[in-house]
């Protein structure tokens, strides 16, 4: 396999290997230059950006992102993300722990029904329910209110959060519970006291996975909530675009400011990232 | 531990995730297969019409090329990200500071909204300020500037590199864990035996990991019928229907024209072309499996 510190020896090889990077190279910066088109773009003024299309701004226009964060209410589309995102990831942690404790550990009649239950709607495509999904929560009364987000979320979380947990429960060994008997801790307590703190890992690949879910989420809140104060972070930026079609720096500094979190957290979190999501579409 | 003491936590344990996922998964598909045989325009009375908007389906050019649409964005994923995700994973499957930095390129636009990803190649394509255009004046190739978006010949395909961008990045992924899982004295074996480079890769590490490639190729094609938030923000499934998908048109036939049965039909539909395609390959793969 060509890698850089193997460039030594054969000339032929060396050459190979070095087109082999050049290309790599070349794709790396391709993936990341909408990045920086984005970014450098949210400086420029309307003008800069039809004659340098490529270059760096003329003037960077810092007061693009405050006027982006005032005129698309970006700090209350914020908090609605964070609200919804945060609240469904703490009722699928909490359910599916509890849940994946009972499939994992237990034996009883219905459990392969119920596995086969959470299998089937791992496959459900989430778009084909969005219209069944609308018409029940208008009879529920739970359009545009934070439930509309929350809920659903936390029902689509829950098949992939189901088997990445029952996979690591199953494989803690039988004696810790034994052990956990015997000094006369109940089923809550091994639960609580035992089970969760040593699920941590997989707990916090189901916590990358559904968070980064909710919070990315469009086609729900497109279809659940239309009311301004109750919009999430994807259907604010889109619906700002709409709106300010024609001021460039503007609408795509809003978009800079959005990609903020998730970026960071990305770049912070990055291997948990990558492995979370791999075990998450894999089992998906 | 008490037997009826651990049935009733076993019921209460389990009482919470089973009842918001029926609610809120399994009854909305029943449902819809339900309001499927129904005119409704999502207020006031609504007539049971039996199968009319099922055959109705049958005879829709626009749903016959939302599948069309569905099907080539199917082919791209599978023929576009699994080669080139391979390919990646092969040459980066080391962890030397570049091929971690590569690594990490590839994969960040999956942490981002697909409203952002649509958004961006929106500009990228836009005809007069996009900086595909751009390029192409500055590189003196103005005849190869197109209306990207807009020409209902080539919007779809338009549509597949963002769809390449966003996502190869995942199967990079799989593939890297699944190759770093190759045993290393399968290597050394090899090496022992002569093989190196192309050689080894053909004939060893591509069959250990062609387990993966066949998970990564269910994925594509489940999540390729899964398209929405791109097309939505992009084009909205137009100019005429162009780049729509089963997914688009769904949505454009309930919320925009209010066929609320009509829709439920399309849904209930994209349920069983979902389910049919990965029963398939399902099938195909275990069958794969058990020959080997």
């Amino acid at each position: 396999m060509p890698t850089p510190g193997n460039t030594s020896g054969h000339p032929v090889r060396q050459f190979r290997s070095g087109i082999v990077w050049t290309l790599l190279t070349v794709y790396g910066i391709l993936t990341l230059y909408p990045f920086y088109w984005l970014v450098i773009s949210a400086f420029k003024t309307n003008e800069d950006f039809y004659s340098r299309p490529f270059g760096l701004p003329e003037k960077w226009n810092v007061e693009n992102f405050s006027n982006a964060w005032e005129s698309s209410k970006l700090g209350t589309a914020f908090g609605n993300s964070l609200i919804v995102s945060v609240g469904s990831l703490i009722i699928t942690l909490f359910i599916a722990a509890l849940a994946s404790f009972i499939l994992a550990r237990f034996q009883f009649r219905w459990k392969g029904l119920i596995m086969t239950f959470f299998v089937v709607g791992m496959l459900i495509p989430i778009h084909s329910t969005l219209v069944p999904l609308f018409i029940l929560m208008k009879q529920m009364s739970l359009l545009n209110t934070y439930w509309a987000l929350i809920l659903p979320y936390t029902a689509f979380a829950l098949p992939t959060a189901i088997f990445v947990l029952t996979a690591y429960l199953t494989s803690i060994p039988r004696d810790i519970e034994e052990a956990a008997f015997i000094d006369g801790t109940g089923l809550w307590g091994l639960f609580t006291r035992i089970m969760l703190p040593m699920s941590v890992p997989a707990l916090s690949t189901v916590t990358i996975l559904s968070f980064l879910h909710a919070w990315n989420d469009f086609s729900f809140a497109l279809v659940f909530i239309n009311k301004t104060g109750l919009k999430t972070l994807p259907l604010a930026i889109a619906n700002f675009a709409d709106g300010y079609q024609t001021d460039y720096g503007l609408t795509l500094a809003a978009m800079t400011l959005s990609v903020i979190p998730t970026i960071i957290l990305y770049l912070v979190f990055q291997e948990q990232v990558m492995k979370g999501m791999t075990a998450g579409a894999v089992k998906g | 531990m008490n037997a009826l003491r651990s049935r009733r936590f076993i019921m209460l344990g389990l009482a919470p995730a089973v009842l918001i996922y029926a609610l809120f998964v399994f009854v909305p598909v029943v449902w819809s297969a339900y309001y499927g045989f129904f005119n409704w325009s999502g207020i006031g009375e609504s007539k049971y019409i039996g199968l009319d908007n099922y055959v109705e389906i049958w005879h829709d050019s626009v749903f016959w090329r939302a599948l069309k649409n569905n099907v080539i964005f199917v082919l791209a994923s599978v023929f576009g990200q699994i080669p080139l995700a391979l390919m990646l994973a092969v040459i980066l499957h080391k962890s030397n500071p570049l091929q971690r930095f590569l690594r990490s390129a590839v994969f960040l636009p999956m942490v981002l909204s697909t409203v952002v990803i649509g958004m961006i190649w929106q500009y990228i394509y836009h005809p007069q300020i996009g900086i595909l255009n751009f390029l192409l004046d500055a590189l003196g190739l103005e005849s190869w500037k197109l209306q990207w978006l807009s020409d209902d010949k080539i919007a779809i395909f338009s549509l597949v590199p963002p769809l390449l961008w966003s996502f190869v990045g995942l199967y990079l992924i799989i593939f890297i864990s699944a190759l770093q899982n190759i045993p290393g004295e399968i290597h050394d074996a090899a090496k022992i035996d002569g093989a190196s480079g192309i050689r080894k890769l053909v004939s060893i590490s591509l069959p250990m990991i062609w387990g993966t490639v066949q998970v990564a190729i269910i994925l594509c094609i489940s999540g390729s019928l899964k398209s929405f938030d791109l097309v939505y923000i992009m084009t909205k499934g137009g100019p005429a229907h162009a780049t729509e998908l089963l997914a688009t048109y769904m949505y454009n036939s309930t919320f925009n024209t209010y066929r609320y049965g009509f829709g439920s039909a399309i849904s209930t539909t994209i349920v069983l072309i979902s389910l049919l395609l990965i029963g398939t390959s399902q099938w195909a793969t275990s069958r794969k499996r058990k020959e080997n």
